[in-house]
């Protein structure tokens, strides 16, 4: 089975692609609009050079051939989201060319190439008309084209999972849905499905297509050559029903723009999460998955444990970092950070109060309570239900248990806890 | 100096000269169709008129197409914003053209303007308005725009100075696009000093244009002149006896004068043509009748129902070059026509480049007189794409250019063309100041006179 992809990101960039139109997201629709990216006679485009940085530096980070110059290219075709009915985009000379992105298994996917181009405008579909809002048209997009070396659903997961983490270091929106167009085929010919958004729906469109070309080959009958669109209430994917010729889209060189030169710009050094989940992995032989998942979305994360990574025992560093995510504390500085830690290693349930005191310095209250009230609450407890012997001459385990609810009921020191429950359950087997 | 402008400036006006001027405008142009718009001017500026497919804010501006047909842009053309800023130029109007730039003699219009020195005849085009403009009026200066020759042609036709300068001296924000790799805004005038006004106005680097420069103008003075021998003999024999006539006299007044071999220099005009015809026709592609100009009114129509019946207000020649353009641009055949005319261009540049480094090259810049009207309708487009030959080469090239007269064959005007390097367009326009100490230019009509 052959996947191939084509992804196309929106740049985080302030305005448009060629105009100065601002890129930010809002409700009333055609506001965000000018002579320019609204086509009118007598207007040119003029390139927004931060476009270049940020697709000069996605194309680094999946190891694409960067042009030295690049120029741009006409694609001419009738649709009413398209302003000047042609859309500007890049061919030959694109900025990123031949890259490629390593999957979390090890396995490197080809990039094909790697462009900068302008969206269309948005085609809002009602029951008996459409409308258009133009605020979308000229903002700027990198399309991301890989090579059919995507085997299966769980590599085609993967990539996605791993390209939108490379996308986030690099200051990519992913909150904004991603739009690709997925080539599958199972057999001889290529078909492929247009505008699919969201990573949830792309890999149910994949799963479909891939379970419909399967059965149509068990039967004997082999898929053919078609576009196809998928439909997200169904599920399913369906036939788009366009005459299968190549397409032809009568490119020409972008003549209102001049080549431009890629070496003047710099290149936003990019962090590849997957590789630094590896390093992180290995130099504290700890679970790489569990790393990948707590930096892939979170550079605040990432920052922590590379600046703490020698100061704390990594065990407690990541779980220090579960909680500040689980509480969305954001950055704790080096002391809250260090009395989080302090509290972990002394086996306290993290809750709101605690985080509360660690991030306002504030010593953290516990309810101290003697050694000997201990013993008769941990005693008071085992005799209201003997069978805990039983049960723990059975299975030693059982001693968490009995320490776990004297701890909720009393928010009590752990680990002490655990001790006199551990001595306490002992004396009363023998 | 001795321009038009700065006489006009010394000049006291009487306080209604304006609104008589717009008066006597509004009265000939029914005649001569120099205008597709009058303006009542503002200000006390010399007059100056706007080709019709250069954007100026708040005014109709159509092209000469009915698919544009009330377009009233939200913006002025970065020329024409230069030119009003100085305070010293007052609008008069925009000036009639072939629709989109597509033609030689300006008659693919609703309403084509006559030729004043004989209105039988065609004024040339595409900037036909702009020169018949010039010639009806004493005091005025027009912004004007050349393809593949749309100045110098009317230019010549009407017996007026008309300058194109190098590609990206001006910028082209503001113009509605033929071939943009191609298009050049420029002027005309009745003396080679308003024009050098007009560039020191309006020259330079503009943001709002990426292909713009920065780079600047020079007046390199050579007294080399070259003769192409391929494409005098394109000339008619009556026009190329006085051009030498002409070119003797300039022997007299210290030039030297060479006749070099360019062979296959008639490339440029299929090169021309379809790299004009591939970018005209992705620039034509807009005009789909539901933002600007043109409307289709029943929007219960499909996409593509609907914007064919906007594309139906295209006149025959917009149609023509918007087939021909696509099938250039098409996968099948791109290499072999659009990708090989680029690389003509290329080669083009580097031989003319070559004989341009101590020389200016010149000839007549019509090979014909203004045909009549009957006869240029009659002409196939072929043969009206060869009457381009002696302008395309420096238009394919970018090299600034300048047609001024330099005989008269009865009314008509015999003109001829001067080339220059790249960036050398003080250069091509003191040539032509020059000339002018050693040649009166006849006018018939004098508008405006003080
Ligand atoms: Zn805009």
């Amino acid at each position: 089975m052959k996947i191939g992809l084509e992804v196309h990101v929106a740049l985080p960039t302030r305005s448009k692609l060629f105009c100065g139109c601002s890129t930010a997201e809002t409700q009333e629709p055609n506001v965000n609009v000018c002579p320019i990216c609204m086509g009118f006679p007598g207007s040119k485009p003029s390139l927004n050079e931060s476009a270049i940085i940020i697709a000069k530096s996605i194309a680094d980070a999946l190891k694409c051939k960067i042009k030295d110059k690049i120029s741009f290219v006409r694609k001419v075709y009738f649709y009413p989201d398209l302003p000047k009915s042609f859309q500007i985009t890049q061919l030959q000379d694109s900025i990123g060319m031949e890259g490629e992105l390593t999957l979390d298994s090890g396995k490197s996917i080809r990039i094909r190439r790697v462009q900068i181009e302008e969206d269309p405008a948005k085609i809002i579909r009602g029951e008996d008309h459409s409308l258009i809002d133009f605020n979308r048209a000229g903002i700027p997009l990198v399309e991301i084209v890989t090579e059919p070396d995507i085997a299966d659903k769980d590599e085609l997961k993967s990539f996605i999972f791993v390209l939108k983490a490379i996308l986030y270091y690099i200051g990519v929106d992913i909150d904004r849905e991603i739009k690709a167009d997925l080539n599958i085929s199972l057999g001889k010919e290529r078909v492929e499905i247009k505008n699919v958004t969201g990573t949830k729906n792309l890999i149910e469109a994949a799963d479909y297509e891939i379970k419909r070309q399967g059965e149509l080959i068990k039967m004997g009958i082999e898929p053919i050559k078609e576009t196809r669109s998928y439909d997200e209430r169904t599920r399913t994917t369906a036939s788009s029903r366009e005459k299968e010729t190549d397409e032809e889209y009568g490119y020409i060189y972008e003549p209102d723009l001049t080549e431009y030169d890629v070496k003047r710009y710099p290149v936003k050094t990019s962090i590849n999460p997957v590789q630094k989940a590896k390093e992180l992995a290995l130099k504290h032989s700890y679970s790489e998955n569990s790393i990948l998942e707590a930096i892939a979305f979170d550079r605040q994360a990432l920052e922590t444990i590379e600046e703490n990574q020698d100061k704390f025992e990594f065990k407690t560093l990541m779980q220090a970092i579960n909680e500040i995510k689980r509480f969305k504390v954001g950055k704790l500085d080096d002391e809250s950070l260090r009395m989080l830690i302090d509290e972990i290693a002394g086996g306290f349930q993290i809750d709101e109060d605690v985080i509360k005191s660690v991030i306002e310095h504030k010593k953290v209250e516990h309810n101290r309570v003697s050694s000997s009230e201990l013993d008769r609450q941990i005693r008071e407890f085992i005799d209201k239900d003997r069978r805990i012997i039983d049960r723990y001459k059975k299975n030693k385990k059982l001693v968490d248990y009995v320490a776990g609810e004297i701890i909720k009921r009393y928010k009590a020191q752990p680990k002490e806890v655990l001790k006199r429950a551990k001595e306490i359950l002992d004396s009363l087997v023998k | 100096m001795s321009s038009y402008t700065e006489e006009f400036e010394s000049k006291q006006k009487p306080a209604d000269y304006y609104a008589k001027l717009y008066e006597e405008l509004e009265r000939i142009n029914e005649k001569f169709n120099a205008f597709n718009v009058l303006v009542k001017a503002t200000g006390n500026g010399m007059p100056f008129s706007v080709k019709d497919n250069i954007c100026v804010r708040g005014i109709e501006t159509t092209a000469s197409s009915k698919i544009l047909k009330g377009y009233i842009p939200p913006f002025n053309a970065t020329v024409v914003d230069r030119i009003i800023r100085t305070g010293r130029f007052s609008l008069i109007g925009k000036t009639n053209m072939d629709e989109f730039g597509f033609g030689s003699f300006g008659i693919n219009c609703d309403k084509p303007a006559k030729n004043p020195l004989d209105e039988g005849r065609v004024p040339g085009g595409s900037s036909s308005g702009a020169a018949v403009a010039t010639a009806l009026l004493k005091y005025h200066v027009a912004i004007a725009e050349s393809t593949g020759g749309s100045i110098s042609a009317p230019a010549a036709f009407c017996g007026v100075v008309g300058f194109t300068p190098t590609y990206s001296v001006l910028s082209r924000y503001g113009l509605i696009d033929y071939a943009n790799s191609l298009d050049k805004i420029g002027f005309m005038a009745r003396s080679a000093d308003d024009i050098k006004i007009m560039l020191d106005i309006t020259k330079g680097l503009d943001k709002r244009d990426s292909t713009s420069s920065s780079k600047p103008i020079h007046r390199v003075k050579h007294n080399n002149l070259i003769i192409i021998k391929e494409l005098m003999d394109k000339v008619e024999d009556g026009i190329k006896s006085e051009f030498y006539k002409f070119t003797d006299k300039l022997k007299g007044l210290g030039y030297n004068i060479k006749t070099v071999d360019f062979r296959d220099i008639e490339l440029s005009i299929p090169s021309y043509y379809l790299i004009a015809m591939s970018e005209a026709s992705t620039n034509l592609a807009k005009f789909t009748g539901f933002k600007y100009g043109f409307k289709v009114e029943d929007f219960s129509k499909n996409y593509n129902d609907f914007f064919t019946e906007a594309r139906d207000k295209f006149g025959e020649e917009a149609k023509r070059r918007i087939i021909l353009g696509t099938f250039i641009r098409s996968a099948s055949v791109r290499d072999k026509y659009y990708l090989k005319s680029l690389s003509i261009r290329r080669w083009m540049i580097d031989k003319l480049s070559m004989l341009l480094k101590d020389a200016f090259i010149i000839s007549p810049t019509m090979p014909i007189l203004p045909p009549k009207i009957e006869d240029a309708n009659r002409m196939t487009p072929v043969q009206n794409y060869a009457s381009d030959i002696l302008t395309i080469p420096a238009n394919l090239g970018g090299f600034p250019h300048i047609s001024i007269p330099f005989s008269y064959s009865g009314e008509l005007p015999l003109s001829a063309q001067v080339i220059g390097s790249h960036f050398n367009d003080y250069g091509v326009i003191s040539f032509a100041s020059d000339w002018e100490k050693n040649f009166k230019y006849k006018f018939k009509y004098n508008l405006g006179d003080l």
